[in-house]
């Protein structure tokens, strides 16, 4: 025992308030850095010195630079980013749908198809008025051109939500390429006794990127390493090693892409159906079951009026005596092929009979009639009622993804206050922190003085 | 529990976002006065407004074609109505004719002015609206009376009937074909007033009796036509006040289901923007409680 130690009791002192406050200003200086955990010097004593009559302490150091992270929070808010990404990337591109499909005012398909039956309805009053007539099949022209724009706006819908798709794809590889990097630099570090407790919050940001654009699941080693399961158990990233995703067009969905999985051999497994959430998951949704829906409902209706329309038309007589001939182009059943047939407005068979021609409208009333006439085809629904409950199918989906993302912000807000509760930064309490490692410096330093003193006493005793 | 500058922030942030969007949704709903704006705004509501501007439009639709109808009807009425006038004065000249003390030249005199009567006559049953006749039936493109040998008219109409639609399958005819009016069952006019003619000309006084007779069943007929017109004028107006009262019924529903509530969204607006500056004045207070302030 003998006054060196004192020195090193103060020098261990000092080295110790040096380094927590060292922490504290990297706390301080990553106040609004995203994703950063608070870290904390945490302090220890040295070990005693044995001695008579007892172990006498040695000082003090700073066992660990630990990071405050609760994991079930962490797991949590990458739950909550997935389940966001969902909603959001439906949400959005749901919006586009509803404005293509159907709109109250009066430019909807709605409006167009009571237009048309009005203009049958102009050609029953006035048959032999040839302006009715002409009327008519530009109101005939606009409702087909009205089919084909929107099935044409839905097909480019999907051609975006694709092109978003194929950038879904790059970026999960790039995340997933930037964690297995990661994941080999921190178990470097802390294979060599260091926390990497910076390169842990680079690879918890890179991780929640990740959960925002597909679901996963992860399990940390040992060894400070991840594994990244994605879209049902498919590793996405082990230790330093990342798989890809590739986008292949399936001929069978006009082409669109396919999300498969490369594993290990380049062995190619299709995961489409199988990724659950995030924001890949919200897109494949909208391209391939909510567009689509909505366009099989367009083609049904188009099929609907294009087939019952000719039927009826085909048993009355135009003003130029013409009977058995089709309103609208019998080739054209779907949506996109819609087009009308007859050119000229003589044409159109209003007259129920050939000796009634040109001031019977038996036949045009029928047309006009159809309106109100249920189909089976529809489901037993007229022609507005079927195109209603089309336009209401979206604007629920798109509803119900507005909801769920207005709740899953608020979950995700609540779980980023709880984060920021346990791993934020207090400017308050690092400044409490820093006047109390500037104490402990100032009363270290004070104690080296008096080791200082006593030694000089010593020396003096000597002469 | 902790508080984390970033936690004070966020949440601020979080609550001042979610003020501002429902200030957009509350001035959005102002300016537009519409609280339907998409179909995910409300979809049943959305469903049901599609539903009523479809009932609006053929209601629309159902009183304009008794425009049409009323427009046919009226000037049937206004024709016959000058028919009726045309018949009495040939009947006043036939009474005249028939008297005893009439020579043969008077009567020839009288025959010159009924043949101008039965040719005037023949005008208005062939009168037409837009180009179209309103007596030949369905075959509104050729005039329904032609002129043939002798003063004898002959009917080139067919016997159907042009209708409207004024309603869900409901039709009301806006036309009677000729034959039913002037050629009818009971009387054919053009017939009776040549069978007068060729009496007066030959100077024929029983025949000329005859005349009146048959004059008479003629007014009749024409007085019978007329009054299906009004009948039928009559469910048209009938019709109209019905679309009348659907039309503001739907009218109402739709306004219901899409209009905005001006009165709760302007409160809505103001409620909002006091949150949004209390929050705003929360966030320039916060730190000036800040133990930074305090070390000097």
């Amino acid at each position: 025992m003998n006054l060196t130690s004192l020195f090193d009791i103060g020098k261990s002192a000092l080295s110790a308030a040096q380094r927590r406050t060292m922490v504290t200003g990297h706390n301080i200086a990553n106040v609004n850095t995203p994703g950063y955990s608070r870290q904390e010097a945490i302090l220890q004593e040295n070990r005693p010195l044995n001695d008579q009559p007892g172990q006498v302490g040695s000082g003090v150091q700073v066992a660990e630079i630990r990071q405050q992270i609760n994991q079930v929070v962490e797991d949590s808010l990458r739950r909550s980013s997935s389940a966001l990404g969902t909603f959001d990337a439906a949400w959005s591109w749901l919006l586009r749908v509803q404005d293509s499909v159907g709109t109250s005012g009066e430019q909807g398909l709605g409006a167009t198809i009571n237009e048309f039956f009005r203009a049958w309805q102009d050609v029953s009053t006035n048959p032999a008025d040839l302006t009715a007539r002409t009327v008519l099949l530009s109101r005939a022209n606009t409702l087909a051109l009205h089919f084909n724009r929107t099935a044409t706006d839905l097909d480019r819908q999907r051609q975006g939500l694709d092109a978003e798709i194929d950038q879904a794809i790059t970026d999960i590889n790039g995340l997933a390429a930037k964690i297995a990097g990661l994941n080999q630099e921190i178990s470097l570090a802390e294979s060599r006794g260091q926390q990497a407790n910076d390169l842990r919050d680079q690879r918890r940001q890179l991780l929640g990127a990740l959960s925002e654009q597909i679901g996963i699941s992860t399990t940390e080693d040992s060894t400070g390493q991840v594994t990244v399961f994605a879209g049902k158990g498919h590793l996405l990233v082990d230790r330093e090693r990342a798989y890809q995703l590739a986008g292949v067009a399936d001929a069978g969905n006009s082409g669109l892409l396919d999300v498969h999985y490369i594993g290990s051999g380049g062995a190619t497994v299709d995961l489409t159906s199988s990724i659950g959430e995030g924001r890949l998951k919200g897109l494949l949704d909208v391209r391939d079951q909510h567009i689509p829906a909505a366009q099989g409902s367009l083609d049904t209706l188009a099929a609907a009026m294009v087939t019952r329309i000719n039927q009826q038309h085909r048993a009355g007589f135009g003003l130029d005596g013409s009977t058995g001939q089709d309103f609208f182009s019998a080739a054209g059943v779907t949506a996109r092929t819609m087009a009308v047939a007859l050119t000229d407005g003589r044409a159109a068979a209003a007259s129920g009979t050939a000796a009634g021609v040109p001031g019977n409208n038996a036949n045009a009333i029928a047309l006009a009639g159809l309106q109100s006439q249920t189909l089976a085809t529809l489901g037993g629904q007229t022609f507005n009622q079927y195109f209603n409950s089309t336009v209401t199918t979206i604007g629920t989906a798109a509803e119900s993804a507005q909801r769920n993302l207005d709740a899953q912000e608020i979950v995700h807000e609540h779980l980023e206050a709880r984060r920021a509760e346990i791993s934020g930064v207090s400017i308050d309490e690092e400044l409490v922190q820093m006047i109390q490692s500037q104490r402990a410096f100032q009363a270290a330093s004070r104690v080296i003085l008096v080791a200082d003193e006593m030694l000089q006493t010593l020396l003096t005793l000597k002469r | 529990m902790r508080v984390a500058d970033s936690q004070v922030f966020n949440t601020l942030f979080g609550n001042m976002q979610r003020t501002r969007s429902r200030i957009l949704v509350a001035q959005e709903q102002i300016s537009s006065q519409k609280r339907l704006l998409k179909p995910s705004d409300d979809p049943s509501s959305f469903g049901q407004v599609l539903a009523g501007r479809t009932e609006l439009s053929r209601n629309e639709q159902w009183s304009r074609n008794i425009q049409f109808g009323r427009q046919r009807l009226e000037l049937a009425d206004g024709t016959l109505t000058q028919v009726t006038t045309l018949l009495i004065r040939v009947k006043e000249l036939t009474v005249q004719a028939a008297s005893g003390t009439t020579t043969a030249e008077q009567r020839a005199t009288v025959a010159q002015e009924v043949r101008q009567l039965h040719r005037h006559l023949m005008q208005l049953a062939n009168t037409e609206l837009n180009g179209q006749r309103i007596f030949s039936g369905t075959k509104t493109d050729v005039a329904p009376y032609v002129l043939t040998a002798g003063d004898t008219v002959i009917y080139q109409g067919n016997g159907e009937r042009h209708v409207v639609e004024v309603g869900e399958g409901q039709t009301i005819d806006d036309t009677m074909p000729g034959n039913q009016v002037f050629s009818g069952p009971t009387a054919n006019l053009f017939d009776s007033l040549r069978d007068l003619l060729a009496s007066l000309e030959g100077n024929n006084q029983a025949g000329i009796e005859a005349g009146i007779g048959s004059l008479d069943q003629a007014m009749a007929q024409i007085n019978n036509a007329q009054g299906q017109v009004g009948a039928l004028v009559n469910r048209m107006d009938v019709a109209g006040e019905w679309i009348a009262r659907a039309t503001e019924l739907v009218t109402r529903t739709i306004s219901d289901h899409e209009d905005a509530d001006l009165a709760k969204a302007i409160s809505d607006l103001s409620r909002h923007e006091l949150a949004l500056e209390a929050t705003n004045a929360t966030l320039s207070r916060m730190f000036t409680t800040s133990l930074l302030n305090f070390l000097r």
